[in-house]
């Protein structure tokens, strides 16, 4: 290998080395940042979309459950419904109070 | 050739270049120069309009907090039906559950045969399905069926105050509270515009960028009693049925604040099976004839004629007149019920023989025109009295300055005669004798119940004060002597009832029905604290013709109402109010 091939391949001034050196560390930092960004813009993005979905999740279970509420509010109106308590105190053996005489009492 | 490093690094450096360029240029192609296009091409995709889940409507309780009207889950089933392999299987299973016979179902599941290429294919199955039905249709396990939750109203107690409360389709038209509560009834729903996934449900971005969610309605308490109201409509069913009645209304009302307690009518509906009704023609049946339909209100109309005689001050209890049995004004002839002559009477005995030529008398020669109009406008008719329920009558008074103005209306107006009105016009002008001359707004909705928690009672409200406390009690006193000197059938043992009854001739194209009336009484007790003021009116009675007046037919009703609804609102006696202070 001759001197010349040798100082065109790494013969290279030691100042102008030291430089490039400097540069490459400040690449590789600001690599390094921008990974680091993005990574946490990912992490942040991924984080949104867990919300959202169970944001969207806990907003169908409220449904559902405003769903079985209503329904289970209805039901417990019916079973005390004027026609349905009068059907069960029929069933009990009461009368319908066809006659009512009321007492009118005097004042004291 | 490539002689050194440098070299050959350069060259390599250019062929990577010169094979980016490409990719360069179809990212400038891509990313400026056809950007609007492809933003266009995946708002198509992503950007559908959507609607989530629609809210409960609020619910509708009776003044104890009874439910009346409350909300039922249904679904709405469709079917992407080119995912379907087993058509027939999948029709004879689904159709005892959406309720279609299977043959309309295989139909409808099965694909055409020349669009069999296309991706996709939804129709919908059937439309308001119950819960229970839903489930197992669920529980069938076909992933290509779909099932869409909404509500449907539910009436927790049948067809009770089916004309109060009403209903509402599908397109927001109905009738009742259904329809003009709506505003606060019907939840806040959501239907935009976004970008939705595959599913169709919201993409991050869109609950990120705001996202609204549906909220239900407001709830309402109303002022009537779920227990007063089945009672008075089992009380009218068997009056109209008794005397062979083509209809009636019964109104109950508290005269202090204007609340009505109950209101009921006959022919009435079953709110839940409007659209039966409507398929068979009979949507007459959804006017609720206690507000919407105005009539000659008869002899009960004589209080307001009294009212104003007395409040104008030009007749006292010591004016009289000579009752001859007729009266000739304006060119009629007006006689008295019974046809005869009751000779000298005063404001009592004229309220209490419900004699048209004492108020004819008092209309056209005591009061005139313009002051027995200016009452009768104080007290409300003509206009709307504003109840808040939907398509209220505001009745038809004839004033001297209208185009089909008739002098004898003067005459006639007085007894009843020639004025249109609605029942419930009639209970809010003889609310304010009961008041001591303040007519009071009458009203259903007692409190609003908003979904974030806040509430809203509706205070009562005065509409003014059409005559004096004075004359208030004065006319008080007198309908209560009318009920005991000539009402018998409208007494309630211990309790002193002011009434007065009506039998109201029809009105027919050039004259009146001679056949049929319109039986009613009104009244309110117990005198001097009245707590309650019902309204009784039966549509055409066919009883025997001496026996289809108000006093025979209607005012026994009132007894019967008065007597329980004294027990049941926990109204002491007379007596003992007047004991007690």
């Amino acid at each position: 290998m001759s001197v010349i091939w040798h100082q065109q391949t790494h013969g290279v001034p030691i100042r102008k080395a030291k430089s490039e050196r400097t540069i490459a560390l400040l690449f590789l930092a600001f690599v390094v940042v921008i990974t680091l960004l993005l990574a946490a813009y990912l992490a942040l993005v991924a984080d949104n979309v867990r919300l959202s979905r169970e944001i969207w999740q806990i907003e169908q279970d409220l449904m559902a459950a405003e769903r079985e509420t209503q329904t289970v509010a209805s039901e417990c109106a019916r079973l005390s419904s004027i026609p349905v308590l009068q059907e069960r105190s029929t069933q009990l053996g009461y009368q319908p109070a066809n006659q009512v005489e009321y007492l009118s009492l005097g004042a004291p | 050739m490539l002689r050194g490093p440098d070299t050959r690094m350069r060259l390599v450096a250019l062929l990577f270049i010169v094979a980016l360029l490409p990719v360069l240029g179809q990212l400038v192609r891509i990313q400026v120069l056809e950007h609007p296009r492809y933003q266009r091409d995946v708002e198509e995709l992503v950007r559908r309009r959507y609607a989530l889940p629609e809210p409960p409507w609020g619910v509708i309780t009776d003044r104890n907090g009874d439910l009346l009207v409350g909300n039922v889950p249904v679904y709405d089933i469709g079917a992407d039906i080119n995912l379907i392999t087993d058509t027939v299987q999948a029709a004879q299973r689904l159709a005892p559950l959406v309720n279609v016979p299977e043959k309309d179902l295989r139909a409808a599941l099965t694909l055409p045969e020349d669009e069999k290429k296309i991706t996709t294919a939804w129709v919908p199955l059937a439309q308001d399905v119950s819960a229970e039905s839903s489930q197992a249709i669920n529980d069938l396990g076909y992933y290509w069926i779909t099932m869409t939750p909404h509500w449907t109203r539910y009436y927790a107690e049948g067809d009770l105050a089916s004309h109060l409360l009403g209903f509402i389709n599908r397109d927001g038209q109905g009738y009742g509270i259904e329809v003009s509560q709506m505003r606060f009834l019907k939840g806040e729903t959501v239907d935009k515009t976004g970008a939705l996934s595959g599913d169709s449900n919201p993409l991050p971005n869109e609950m990120a960028d705001g996202m609204e969610f549906p909220y239900s309605g407001t709830d309402l308490r109303l002022t009537i009693d779920r227990t007063i109201q089945a009672y008075i409509e089992g009380e009218l069913a068997k009056a109209v049925a008794e005397y062979n009645a083509e209809g009636g209304t019964i109104l109950v009302l508290n005269p202090r604040t204007g609340e009505i307690l109950a209101s009921a009518s006959v022919p009435d509906y079953e709110p839940y099976r409007y659209f039966d009704y409507a398929s068979s023609e009979s949507v007459g049946v959804f006017l609720d004839p206690a507000i919407s339909i105005s009539y000659e209100p008869g002899s009960i109309f004589k209080v307001v004629t009294a009212a104003a005689a007395l409040d104008c001050g030009k007749v006292d209890l010591n004016w009289s007149y000579q009752d001859r049995g007729s009266l000739e004004y304006g060119g009629i002839i007006v006689r008295n019920w019974s046809g005869g002559s009751y000779g000298q009477q005063d404001l009592e005995g004229a309220l209490a023989h419900s004699l048209n030529v004492g108020m004819a008398t008092l209309s056209t020669q005591v009061m005139g025109a313009h002051t027995f109009y200016d009452y009768v406008q104080a007290f409300g008719f003509g206009l709307p009295t504003g109840v808040g329920l939907y398509g209220e009558s505001g009745g038809q008074v004839h004033l001297p300055d209208d185009w089909d103005w008739a002098d004898s209306y003067l005459a006639t107006n007085a007894f009843g005669q020639g004025i249109a009105v609605t029942s419930l016009q009639m209970v809010t002008a003889v609310s304010a004798i009961a008041n001591d001359g303040v007519m009071m707004q009458p009203h259903v909705v007692a409190a609003r119940y908003y979904p974030d928690g806040r509430s809203v009672e509706v205070p009562p409200r005065s509409l003014g004060k059409p005559i004096s406390t004075e004359t208030a009690r004065t006319l008080s006193e007198l309908m209560v002597r009318a009920v005991e000197r000539e009402i018998d059938y409208a007494q309630v043992p211990g309790y002193r009832i002011a009434g007065k009854t009506g039998t109201a001739q029809i009105p027919t194209t050039g004259g009146y029905d001679p056949e049929n009336v319109i039986a009613s009484f009104i009244g309110f007790g117990p005198v001097p604290d009245p707590q309650v003021l019902v309204l009784v009116k039966l549509v055409k009675p066919d009883v025997p013709y001496t026996m289809r007046w108000g006093s025979q037919t209607a005012a026994p009703v009132f007894h019967e109402l008065a007597e329980r609804l004294f027990v049941l609102l926990g109204i002491p006696p007379s007596n003992l109010m007047a004991a007690g202070g």
